[in-house]
């Protein structure tokens, strides 16, 4: 277990510099310039100038270095700068830095994902436990004919179609803000809908496969309720793939709600990553990478030490 | 089971402390909706409608205008005088006007602001605002060349860089005609006599910023000499303004919180003591939280389906005429007048508002002699721009396409928009027209073809139509101008889309035949709109030179007498819309606002649309939870 956290501490550096510099290049590439506002007035060329002098946009070596050498501490370490993990400021906003933009954003699209893969994870197991108990009754296909729906269709879709429902006429949610428990509702349940679909048929599956096991038999003989059956044996089997299936969702669901933040008004890290392509904010973008391929990378190695721990069976290499 | 339910419940728990440490402030007085946030709240960097709306709050200058009468009033200067030649203006400040520290508002205040608004270093969109101070031009021009000469020089020391800036101070204080003979006194001396000065210096960007804490986010980068701006200083709890308002809380493409200013000089210009503004991109969302009363003021509602709200408001106004007629004749506002008639039927509804603004939307005609690639422009004639204008039948693409109520636009500046300034008609609707300007200038549909060819019988061009794809609007007007070209002058159209940067990018290279633009004036003068057709202008992306054009603007810049300047301009603009050309305007833009009249009042109609937070008024008591 501890040479796998130490191999996969040891390889973060090198897979977020390997995103860093792809990312760096194609954001490079992004046409016009990010100190002009793509309407109204153009300031004088002495102000570009300058402006690009001071955020080193004249030279893109120049900004891929300072830029990783600040945010990664480097420059800080060697006493170059003030603050270690400096990932400057926005170039679109000026009044802000990167830093600041992520304490307020990352914090909501943490809580927005955690939620829905809860609630994924709640709603899967409930629809695939009755699916995998009762195969092709009425229950199973209502459930699976919405766990269709809830793969198919898109978010904004459903979002929407949310919104309108349950804010707009029935008034149980409210709309356009983020704040209380009660903001949180609609934009989670939005974002765990297509999880919720994956993991009920994973569940489903997984229960059917199980039922008709050997030992679950013996279980039976035993003299174990069904219910007992159910939860105590096979369901303990049938999550393992949905376990293994919540690292990479986990990561789509952080990653992937800047739709949902959208059409809910969340002030989450999604919008403001596409707000930052849009207007070449290359700070941004570059601070919203490293920030994100660092977590990812981190999460995924916290699925992989749970799914040690839940199930000593299996050795992760 | 226990080891697989504990993962979960550890989450559960986090989220909910982290909810626990999220709560809700309450709800402001009002709460306004906009699509966008802020850029900045630094003053002399704005360019946006949002932030200077805001800046109207946060700070005061030495005048503002009156939101419904465009008049200029006294703020922070009580009086002022201006010395014969017109070149000298000396602004008496009030004594008890105060920053939101209680520090008082001093002329070094001002004049630290406009200096940094004069430095390359603050990245003025809006530095030429300066440029009619005597020197002021001259000192941002000197400023980077001292800076570029140290940067390459062999020393580079904090020592060196701080003398740097001491040599530019002096400099300043000795070139730039800015003076404060005591705290009270601000003495500004102008190049040339500019009739229209008091406007500029009611522009935001000329508002004061308090020193000491501007001050202290600054530091001088010894490498290049030049001075570093730190922005924490617009942060709640650090800002320091002089407004009516102070900043409360603004958070991230979130929301902005400003209250009641206890040091503002002048408390009863404030009605209500909070306003809260919301930033909801999804236009959609936006319009649900405003039914949903989550939201009182929907700033710039750009849903799709805005046009079918925009014909249910116009359903009531027509139901209503008569009605409204006698209250307004009475000298109701019309806001008064809508919340004291009947609930709207069904098919109506009295919450939105098509409120017309003080911009112009056109398509610029390129008038350089050679196109992008080299190949020759037929638009470099004015004959052709103008037959390129004539054939264009505004009032169906505003009917057909836009159906949001514009008006059609043949000038530059919205028509009544400046008290005083009589706009000329320029040209409109007239096919037959556009057909023998076109011949005139060597093009036309000979027997047997449908295309329009010279003598030597080559076609026309075709018409290289460029916009950006963040409006379907865009597209639709293209197309239907492309069918109107052809159908009345024969010529082939073929449209060209590009992201709004790429779009950008083209039309500052002079890359296209037509492009799309659009332009909202800054201050109450025709020169805010006139002026980026001058040859040296940096926002003349139509490659427009006129010696002409140059001179009609100076003769009028020249003229002491206001009324006879005014008709100059005019002159200048029936020139530019009537032979020159250089622009296809459309329609004037309008905004369409969101605001039940019967619950909120104090947004102004004025087509200047100065709306200022502090006239935001709630008639009835909104629900504070």
């Amino acid at each position: 277990m501890l040479p796998l956290i130490a191999r996969r501490l040891i390889q973060l550096p090198f897979i977020v510099l390997a995103v860093y510099t792809i990312t760096f290049a194609l954001a490079w590439l992004i046409p016009g310039n990010p100190l002009e506002n793509p309407e109204g007035r153009r300031p004088a060329p002495e102000i570009v100038a300058a402006m690009e002098q001071q955020y080193n946009l004249d030279d893109p070596f120049d900004f891929y270095f300072s830029y990783l050498g600040k945010a990664s501490g480097i420059s800080w370490a060697l006493g170059y700068s003030d603050e270690p993990f400096d990932l400057g400021p926005s170039l679109k906003q000026p009044d802000w830095t990167v830093n600041e933009i992520l304490m307020d954003g990352v914090p909501v699209s943490l809580v927005l994902g955690f939620t829905s893969i809860l609630i994924a994870t709640a709603l899967g197991l409930g629809a695939g436990i009755i699916g995998g108990l009762r195969p092709n009754s009425s229950a199973d296909m209502a459930s699976q004919s919405i766990a269709l729906i809830g793969i198919s269709l898109p978010s904004f879709v459903t979002g929407a179609t949310l919104l309108i429902v349950f804010a707009a006429w029935l008034k149980w949610f409210p709309v356009g803000g983020w704040g209380g428990p009660a903001d949180l509702v609609l934009p989670a349940i939005t974002l765990s809908l297509p999880f919720a679909a994956y993991i009920s048929r994973l569940v489903r599956f997984g229960m059917l496969e199980q039922m008709a096991t050997d030992h679950i038999r013996t279980a039976r003989a035993k003299g174990l309720s069904e219910a007992g059956v159910a939860t105590r044996h096979a369901l303990k089997n049938a999550f393992l793939p949905v376990l293994s299936y919540l690292g990479p969702a986990t990561a789509a669901a952080l990653t992937g709600s800047f739709v949902v933040e959208k059409v809910f008004a969340v002030p989450g890290i999604g919008q403001h990553f596409v707000d930052g392509v849009l207007s070449k904010d290359l700070t941004l973008i570059m601070g919203v990478v490293l920030v994100y391929s660092t977590l990812l990378v981190l999460f995924n190695l916290a699925v992989d030490v749970l799914y040690n721990w839940v199930d000593p069976r299996i050795q992760l290499g | 089971m226990i080891r697989l339910l504990a993962p979960f419940l550890a989450l559960l728990a986090a989220i909910i402390v982290a909810m626990l440490l999220d709560r809700p402030a309450p709800r402001a007085e009002v709460v306004v909706a906009q699509s966008s946030d802020c850029f900045t709240l630094d003053p002399q960097r704005m360019s946006y409608t949002q932030d200077l709306r805001m800046a109207r709050s946060l700070y005061e200058g030495l005048v503002r205008v009156d939101s419904e009468t465009t008049e200029i009033l006294p703020a922070v200067a009580e009086s002022w005088t201006c010395s014969e030649d017109g070149r000298t203006w000396t602004f008496k400040l009030r004594r008890n006007a105060r920053w939101s520290n209680g520090d008082p508002v001093t002329a070094h205040d001002f004049i630290y602001s406009w200096r940094r608004g004069m430095i390359p270093e603050t990245a003025a969109d809006y530095s030429n605002f300066f440029y009619g101070i005597v020197g002021a031009k001259e000192f941002l021009k000197w400023r980077t060349q001292q800076a570029g000469a140290y940067a390459k020089g062999s020393v580079q020391t904090p020592e060196a860089a701080s003398r740097l800036l001491d040599e530019a101070w002096a400099h300043f204080d000795e070139t730039v005609g800015l003076e404060a003979p005591d705290d009270h006194t601000l003495v500004v001396t102008l190049k040339e006599p500019i009739a229209y000065f008091l406007e500029i210096c009611a522009f935001s960007v000329l508002s004061p910023v308090h020193p000491p804490t501007v001050e202290r986010f600054i530091s001088l980068n010894p490498r290049t000499g030049l001075l570093e701006q730190d922005h924490g200083w617009t942060k709640p709890g650090i800002h320091v303004g002089n407004g009516p308002y102070q900043l409360a809380r603004w958070r991230y493409k979130r929301d902005l919180r400003i209250e009641r200013n206890p040091h503002y000089w002048d408390q009863d210009l404030i009605s209500a003591d909070s306003v809260e503004i919301r930033c909801i991109q999804d236009p959609n969302t936006t319009a649900l939280a405003f039914q949903a009363g989550t939201v009182d003021w929907v700033t710039d509602l750009l849903t799709d389906y805005r046009a079918d709200m925009a014909t249910q408001s116009e359903q009531y106004l027509d139901t209503h005429a008569e009605r409204i007629d006698t209250l307004v004749t009475e000298g109701r506002s019309l806001d008064e007048a809508l919340a004291s008639l009947p609930e709207p039927g069904p098919g109506e509804r009295r919450d939105v508002h098509v409120v017309p603004a003080f911009g112009t939307f056109y398509f610029s005609l390129n008038c350089r002699e050679t196109l992008a690639n080299g190949k020759p422009n037929p638009l470099a004639d004015p004959g052709v721009r103008r037959a390129l204008v004539l054939a264009i039948d505004k009032q169906r693409i505003i009917d057909r396409v836009l159906r949001t109520g514009e008006r059609v636009a043949n000038t530059l500046v919205p028509p009544g928009s400046i008290i005083g300034y009589e706009s000329p008609d320029g040209l409109g609707f007239d096919p037959e027209r556009a057909r023998k300007e076109l011949e005139a200038a060597g093009w036309s549909i000979r027997e047997g073809d449908t295309r329009a060819t010279n003598e030597s019988g080559e076609a026309f061009p075709a018409i290289d139509l460029l916009y950006s794809t963040n409006n379907p609007r865009y597209r639709d007007m293209g197309l239907a101008m492309r069918d109107m070209w052809s159908s009345h002058l024969g010529l082939e159209t073929v449209t060209r889309s590009m992201d709004s940067k790429a779009y950008k990018e083209d039309l500052k290279k002079g890359n296209f035949m037509v492009a799309r633009g659009g332009w909202f004036g800054d201050y109450g003068d025709p020169t805010t709109f006139l002026d980026m057709s001058h040859s040296d202008d940096r926002n003349n992306d139509r490659g427009y030179k006129s010696p002409e054009f140059d001179a009609m603007l100076l003769k009028a810049s020249l003229e002491r007498d206001p009324a006879e300047r005014l008709r100059i301009l005019q002159d200048t603009e029936r020139f530019l819309v009537e032979e020159a050309m250089p622009f296809l305007p459309v329609y004037h833009y309008s905004m369409t606002y969101m605001f039940d009249p019967t619950s909120l009042r104090g947004i102004s109609r004025n087509q200047r649309l100065e709306q200022n937070y502090w006239m935001l008024q709630p008639v009835a008591d909104v629900p504070v939870n």
